[in-house]
């Protein structure tokens, strides 16, 4: 036994001596550190933020958005035609497109692949009510017939989140989640060990769109050889991998990481803007929250700023910002946001008793596997039991939060965040479907005129009603703005922040 | 022998029956939902619902029972929801890096802890032996994380001597796996060492002042031929059920570690399995580990009657 011990000492120490150095071992390959193990990488059915940044590299839209987050060409060769009273697209597809299976990209592909987002995807399916039909008008054009106008569209094709991927005809006759990943992108994945790597390599015979980068659009070139994104759950061993140089970027780092930067030579810290916004959702279905008026009470009571400062801290981090859409963005408008950061206990305490309330426990759903959702629900509720609301706070894990939210009976409201997306409809509290169950006429009106409006001014005035309508009816708080810390490091070169990181046209210096 | 091995066996099947059980009822009756987490946070409860029905959730739970029991007894532990592959293949890929972890970490734990231990009971009394006792009780008290970041600070990030995370690059040779483990297996070995100083060291006094010991003295035999040939041999078997547990516990019970150094072990498969509520998994890799644990526990019974003659089956 103790032969055997020994036996295992010495490879220890012989792995000591023989150890290999821990940093990607050729110049044109980049280890990416990422929150964890994204299960299949199935971008249409599949809407987790990690798929997405993962995915893109693989499969490809036929639009993508650009610095300006407007839909520009990605797979297809041009914007679409847009005839019939804004009910038929016409989309023009590349030429000597390959797939990474070897096989051209044709029209019965896109067609197929359209149809299956419609039906398999959550974003998909908000577009599939308006959608009468998709077909191949010749080898390289598709069109799309509407049953209406329906705005959003042009937005969702270009979206990677609950994308609309474009894969082979074959593959995309499933509606079950993807096993094998052939798509058009810059890179092609050769392996996946689970819990340990994604190793996607260079596709050599990639045919990148055309014009100069920006955002998601325009040139592709892969420039480094591989691309690995390592699974690494804790978040200070991300730091440290970074500061070690064993990782070239890591993603969401918590905000109270930073410092560690300071002074080194190896990485640096990136702050990503606009990323996300924190909202607390009600249940308009059933319970207390029903009320339009204890949701008013509730938004009157809350008091956003310190709910920020409270789970980040450093204001570089956040921003208090009542309108959904950020500053320097289309939608953004600061005339709607009424009632946004009041913290006035006694207006809400007034408007609980205009309301009836009875001290009736409001189910808080909260989790610490987001740290910051925690701190600001700590928070929330100091803020509501000084205004009168009896609160019963729930901390869950987040899959049992997820799945507590489907059952209307067993919450009254729970903190979530949500990703900057650059079309409004896109915002799943806007979807009636989504958990909170925002579903009231004025609303469906608002939306519906937005969804069908095609002139951009128009479709702004139309957001500003719909924001108008979010405060005053109250579907859910939006607590305010917060940006993602990220790391990459000094030998990077190239490297564009965006809200889902991505890694063709970046090169590692030598 | 044969005789004790099979009412063993036999009794490990009935053991392994309750465990399979018992984890299907824990599991289920945990809240949350697999095809909830799969999907994301934008998921709506429809796309749930669908995904639910596509894995076959949405059966009624005496259907997924049946159905779990009788892939178990034709040796099918199933697929994970989340990996989309077998659970088997699943454990296998960890096998190879939690038998090496497990490996080093006990190595690492005996080499330290029976040698301290010993010397701290032959010098019982003295400073060695109250500096032993003491820094055993600090290391066994050191939480492994702490032990972890602080040697990740140190030696991976400051001096660079060790990467900080993970199990090597893909290709990567033995030689440089096994570097990626020296420090967790450092993180894990030395709290264990401490609880094997302290079991050595007790044993070892007990047997110290046995009659058979003060003879093998008054004979004229060397202090040393005396500790190693007749006390310690005889001291050994606690601490053997000592270092049989340790193998046991680290065999699925390192997942801090493995989750501070960013290691695919099946600690970690299992605590993801957990968080995802990828039942198949956390199914299957209970049962396999609560077999090995048996196995484990078994082997050590019969260690007995290698160390002590006096043992028989």
């Amino acid at each position: 036994m103790f032969q055997l011990k020994t036996g295992f000492t010495a490879l220890a120490f012989g792995a000591l001596l023989l150890g290999q150095p821990a940093q990607a071992e050729t110049k044109s390959a980049i280890d990416i550190a990422t929150i964890g193990e994204p299960g299949p990488l199935d971008p249409v059915t599949v809407t987790s933020d990690l798929v997405s940044i993962i995915t893109q590299h693989v499969f490809e839209t036929l639009y993508a958005f650009d610095g300006k987050w407007e839909a520009a060409p990605l797979l297809a060769s041009a914007l679409p035609t847009v005839t019939d009273g804004g009910t038929l697209y016409t989309i023009p597809l590349r030429t000597g497109v390959k797939f990474h299976d070897g096989s051209a990209m044709g029209a019965d592909d896109v067609v197929a692949s359209l149809q299956r987002w419609l039906r398999a995807s959550p974003r998909g399916k908000l577009a599939a009510p308006a959608v009468d039909s998709v077909a191949a008008k010749d080898d390289h054009t598709v069109t799309i017939k509407l049953k209406q106008p329906f705005a959003p569209l042009l937005p969702l094709l270009a979206f990677q989140n609950g994308a609309a991927a474009i894969m082979p005809k074959a593959l995309a006759a499933t509606t079950d989640t993807l096993k094998t990943y052939i798509g058009t992108g810059p890179y092609k994945i050769v392996e996946q060990k689970p819990d340990q790597y994604i190793r996607m390599v260079r596709f050599d015979a990639y045919s990148s769109p055309s014009g100069a980068p920006s955002g998601y659009a325009g040139t592709r070139k892969a420039e480094i050889e591989e691309l690995r994104f390592v699974p690494v759950p804790n978040a200070t061993t991300r730091v440290d991998g970074m500061l070690a140089g064993q990782y070239q970027f890591a993603d969401s780092l918590p905000t109270e990481l930073a410092p560690k930067f300071k002074g080194q030579t190896v990485a640096q810290p990136i702050m990503v803007k606009p990323f996300a916004f924190a909202l607390l959702i009600f249940n308009q279905k059933t319970g207390p929250m029903a009320n339009p008026t204890v949701r008013q009470a509730a938004q009157a009571a809350l008091a956003p700023e310190d709910m920020l400062l409270a789970a980040f801290g450093d204001p570089a981090f956040f921003q208090v910002e009542g309108s959904i859409y950020p500053k320097g963005t289309p939608f953004y408008d600061e005339a709607s946001v009424k009632g946004y950061n009041q913290h006035d206990p006694k207006k809400a305490e007034a408007l609980l008793k205009q309301a009836g309330y009875k001290g009736e426990p409001i189910k808080i759903l909260t989790s610490p596997q987001y740290d910051f959702l925690y701190k600001m629900s700590l928070v929330a509720q100091q803020n509501l039991e000084e205004a009168g609301f009896k609160v019963d706070l729930q901390v869950l894990d987040w899959a049992t939060l997820l799945s507590k939210r489907g059952d209307p009976a067993q919450w009254d409201a729970f903190f979530t965040f949500h990703t900057f997306v650059p079309e409004p409809s896109l915002i799943t509290i806007m979807n009636p479907a989504y958990p909170g169950w925002w579903d009231t006429p004025e609303k469906k009106a608002a939306l519906d005129a937005f969804n069908i409006e095609t002139d951009p001014s128009k479709r702004v005035t139309d957001w500003k009603a719909i924001q108008g309508l979010f405060y005053a009816q109250a579907p859910a708080i939006k607590i305010g703005e917060f940006y993602s810390l990220t790391a990459q490091s000094k030998k990077l070169a190239g490297y564009t922040p965006m809200e889902w990181p991505f890694f063709w046209n970046v090169k590692l210096a030598q | 022998m044969t005789a004790y091995l099979s009412r063993r066996f036999a009794g490990m099947v009935v053991v392994m029956l309750m465990v399979a059980a018992i984890v299907f009822v824990i599991a289920r009756v945990v809240p949350g939902d697999p095809a909830a987490v799969m999907l994301g946070s934008n998921a709506t409860p429809a796309d749930v619902a669908a995904l639910r029905t596509q894995l076959g959730l949405d059966q009624p739970l005496p259907v997924q029972f049946a159905l779990y029991i009788r892939d178990i007894l034709s040796f099918n532990l199933g697929n994970s929801i989340f990996l989309n592959r077998p659970v088997v293949d699943a454990m296998l890929d960890r096998a190879e890096l939690t038998g090496w972890l497990t490996g080093l970490s006990v190595a690492i734990a005996v080499l330290i802890g029976v040698p301290v231990g010993v010397l701290a009971a032959v010098k019982r009394g003295t400073l060695l032996d109250q500096g032993v006792t003491a820094v055993s009780m600090l290391a066994a008290s050191l939480p492994s994380f702490w032990v972890g970041l602080t040697l990740i600070e140190y030696f991976a990030v400051r001096l660079g001597w060790f990467p900080v995370a993970g199990y090597g690059n893909p290709g990567a040779g033995l030689g440089e796996r096994l570097h990626h483990l020296v420090l967790p297996a450092i993180a894990l070995g030395l709290p264990n060492s401490a609880l094997i100083i302290r079991f050595t060291r007790t044993s070892m006094l007990d047997v110290l002042h046995e009659d058979y010991v003060r003879t093998a003295r008054a004979k004229g035999l060397g202090p040393w031929a005396v500790i190693i040939k007749h006390a310690f041999r005889n001291a050994l078997i606690p601490v053997l059920t000592v270092i049989g547990l340790t193998i046991a516990t680290l065999i699925g019970g390192a997942i801090v570690t493995e989750t501070v150094f960013g290691l695919p072990g099946v600690g970690n498969l299992i605590v993801s399995a957990v968080l995802r509520r990828d039942y198949p998994v956390i199914q299957g890799a209970l049962l396999i580990i609560s077999g090995l644990y048996v196995l484990i526990n078994m082997a050590v019974d019969l260690l007995y009657a290698v160390v002590d003659p006096r043992v028989r089956y």
